[in-house]
């Protein structure tokens, strides 16, 4: 038998299972951290346009850290943020969209539906179309339109009564105890809103039958909620006016007289001359959808009103 | 009786191909129920698990064992599917949160799941290498996916086609991979995670293409106001970059876009039973409690558990008679052996204990071997009895 493998020095092998088995016992379980350990943090609310990070200042009670992460200088309707951007987006404890189309990059995220509210959403029946708006079609499903809807909704400031509504609701649902603060801080911006609503009620009256020209189309919740006939171009303030600008607007003041001109900025020198020349003045209406350099929204409205109460003489031009 | 054992001990090292068939044979026979005992339990305690971390089910009427493993095993069951509504629904009750699971899909062979960033926490799911999802078209990969096919952050797969044959079906959807799992010795292991968005896309509800407003003349059929049909040589993009994921878009009402199951994570015990009263009388949908369908699909296995005992034991029967002649036979060959033995001085008592210490010995080995295995069973059995199902899923 010599020569043949001892299969049966089994002590040897068994004596091996058994540390093997041992060895494997004691092998360390999978961890079973838990998620979402209590923390220290305060309650987080990442929004994606200045209106409504201010409309959340305005509302939240103490303790509410309400972040604006779009880099000064991009317009956040067009702003393109990277995976880590997002990422911040979704440690939030709450999102505040706006709706209507706005920031396009939420439709192509990943975020936490559960802690998002789109504050425009149920404001209205329907949100306007953009003008520049192209429909198409491919295949037999029907046309449609990618930017579609125009999206600048809180220019309509009982509409930013309502969007601003929505963060209160949803305050208060996350803070239930801290109710009263939150509502009485809203109807605080409440009063404020209705106030630029109400005068802006007043410049419709006035400019009943006025017709205005726009450098952007940004206006067209200002102009559907206070009456006004607004056409709009695709200028930008700190740009000169190509001849082919020109020619356009030119040929849109033929169809549509106007003799003011809402600009979401104040435009270069030679453009105001240009439009001078053409018997148009200009009204600064910034939508305000970035962070101003000094103040905050409501001053920046308030001096939107009083540039349109001064073309219609409801006061008096600085 | 030492001497017994050494005897015994030397003759069975001597026999040791007859001796080692034997004990193996009883080892089968003794650890047989106890494997059989440990899977069973395995089994029943890996579903249970699943089930009771899912709260509640939501789906469309029809069976709930099918929506259960569709949505818990990402199995295909080909249910019906709800609709996003539903999701939407459900999450503005306010009782609980809505979990949406968009099965169905394959990638690679492995099954490509589209849901919510919930989800992840529900499953208490770990980033190992790379980071979440944050964009449509990205993927994360389970820890079995990223071994497997040896991919990683940085890395891309494709899906697999849902229409072979059907030309103008959907093409297969380039996914980058940015993320892997750690392992959770559990179905997701075995899957891919994707946004929502991102499977309805790589399903064909959703595409990108070249815009239609500056597209070139020759990939238009018709402009008519505003409104441009598009002929069959406008190309959908199969991959959503940086530079196309804009004109990524879908068609209809996003409302009405398929969910396959959704998991119901209600605030606690009243929402929970508020939630199911919602559902009782609906006439499409149904709301189940996983760990209930789970718990009649045990009692399943323990019936089918009992029949095979049965089995076993019968089996077990065989191999015991099987060993009795075996000894029997050997003994009668050694008939000579035992007369040198009593020729030699040796008692028929001594004759007997060395024998009786031959088929103890083997007992003993057996039952050790046989103890093992039951240990082995006890702490493995249900990451195992997992990867079986995984693997044959």
């Amino acid at each position: 038998m010599k020569g043949r493998p001892n299969l049966l020095s089994s002590g040897r092998v068994l004596l091996s299972l058994t540390a093997l088995a041992i060895v494997a016992c004691a092998r360390k379980a999978p961890p079973d951290v838990e998620r979402g350990a209590d923390r220290e943090e305060p309650f987080t609310v990442y929004t994606v346009s200045y209106p409504l990070s201010y409309f959340a200042e305005r509302v939240a009670p103490g303790g509410v850290q309400v972040v604006f992460p779009v880099p000064e200088g991009i317009d956040p309707a067009f702003w393109m943020p990277s995976a880590d951007a997002i990422q911040q987006f979704q440690a939030a404890d709450l999102i505040l969209l706006n709706g209507a189309g706005y920031a396009r990059w939420t439709g192509y995220a990943t975020l936490p539906e559960e802690r998002v509210v789109v504050t425009a959403d149920g404001c209205r029946e329907s949100f306007l179309r953009s003008e520049d708006d192209v429909r198409h079609q491919h295949g037999p499903e029907g046309t449609h339109a990618h930017s579609g809807r125009a999206f600048t909704t809180w220019l309509d400031f009982r509409l930013a009564v309502c969007q601003a509504s929505r963060i209160r609701d949803a305050f208060v649902q996350q803070m239930p105890d801290r109710k009263q603060s939150i509502s009485e801080r809203f109807e605080a911006l409440e009063r404020d809103l209705l106030d630029l609503d109400g005068r802006l009620c007043e410049v419709s009256k006035a400019a009943a039958g006025q017709r205005l020209l726009a450098s952007h189309p940004v206006y067209q919740y200002l102009a559907d909620a206070y009456g006004l006939s607004i056409e709009s171009l695709h200028l930008e303030p700190e740009q000169e006016l190509s001849q082919d600008d020109v020619r356009t607007l030119d040929a849109l003041l033929e169809q549509h007289p106007a003799k003011w001109m809402l600009w979401e900025g104040a435009p270069l020198p030679s453009t105001q001359s240009a439009l001078a020349a053409r018997g148009v003045n200009v009204i600064v209406f910034s939508p305000a959808g970035q962070k101003p350099a000094e103040g905050d929204f409501l001053r920046v409205m308030r001096e939107n009103v009083r540039g349109l109460e001064c073309a219609t003489r409801l006061t008096k031009c600085p | 009786m030492k001497d017994s054992l050494y005897l015994a001990w030397r003759y069975l090292r001597h026999h040791e191909v007859k001796t080692l068939l034997l004990v193996l044979s009883l080892t089968v026979f003794l650890a047989l129920p106890l494997v059989m005992r440990s899977m069973s339990r395995a089994m029943q305690q890996s579903f249970l698990a699943r089930a009771e971390g899912t709260p509640l089910l939501l789906g469309q009427k029809g069976s709930s064992l099918d929506l259960v493993i569709e949505a818990l095993y990402f199995q295909r069951k080909d249910v019906e599917p709800v609709k996003k509504a539903d999701v939407d629904a459900i999450q503005s009750t306010g009782l609980g949160m809505a979990i949406p699971l968009r099965t169905g899909l394959r990638t690679q062979g492995f099954p490509l799941v589209g849901t919510s960033l919930a989800y992840f926490d529900l499953r208490k799911l770990r980033i190992e290498k790379g980071r979440g999802l944050a964009l449509i078209g990205e993927c994360i990969l389970g820890s079995e996916v990223a071994e497997v096919l040896e991919l990683g952050p940085g890395d891309a797969l494709l899906t697999s086609p849902s229409t072979l044959f059907d030309l103008a079906g959907v093409y297969p959807l380039k996914l980058d991979v940015v993320g892997v799992l750690e392992p959770t010795q559990g179905p997701d292991d075995a899957a891919v995670f994707v946004d929502l968005k991102t499977a309805w896309v790589a399903e064909g509800l959703g595409h990108g293409h070249e815009d239609l407003a500056r597209a070139d003349a020759d990939l238009v059929l018709r402009r008519q106001g505003d409104t441009v049909t598009a002929n069959a040589k406008l190309v959908q993009y199969n991959e959503i970059t940086e530079s196309n994921r804009e004109s990524f878009h879908f068609h209809g009402d996003a409302a009405s876009y398929p969910v396959s199951a959704v998991i119901v994570v209600p605030h606690d015990e009243k929402s929970a039973t508020l939630l199911r009263g919602r559902f009782v009388d609906a006439p499409t949908l149904q709301i189940v409690r996983p760990a209930q369908v789970v718990d009649s699909l045990n009692a399943q296995i323990f019936r089918f558990e009992r029949v095979l005992q049965i089995v076993v034991w019968t089996v077990g029967l065989a191999t015991a008679v099987m060993f009795v002649l075996v000894m029997a036979l050997s003994w009668k060959l050694r008939a000579e052996e035992l007369r040198t033995m009593t020729r030699l001085g040796s008692s028929r008592w001594k004759a007997l204990q060395i024998m009786t210490s031959e088929v103890a010995l083997m007992v003993g080995a057996s039952a050790l071997l046989a103890g093992l295995v039951g240990v082995l069973m006890a702490r493995y059995g249900e990451p195992w009895v997992q990867t079986l199902i995984l693997r044959s899923s």
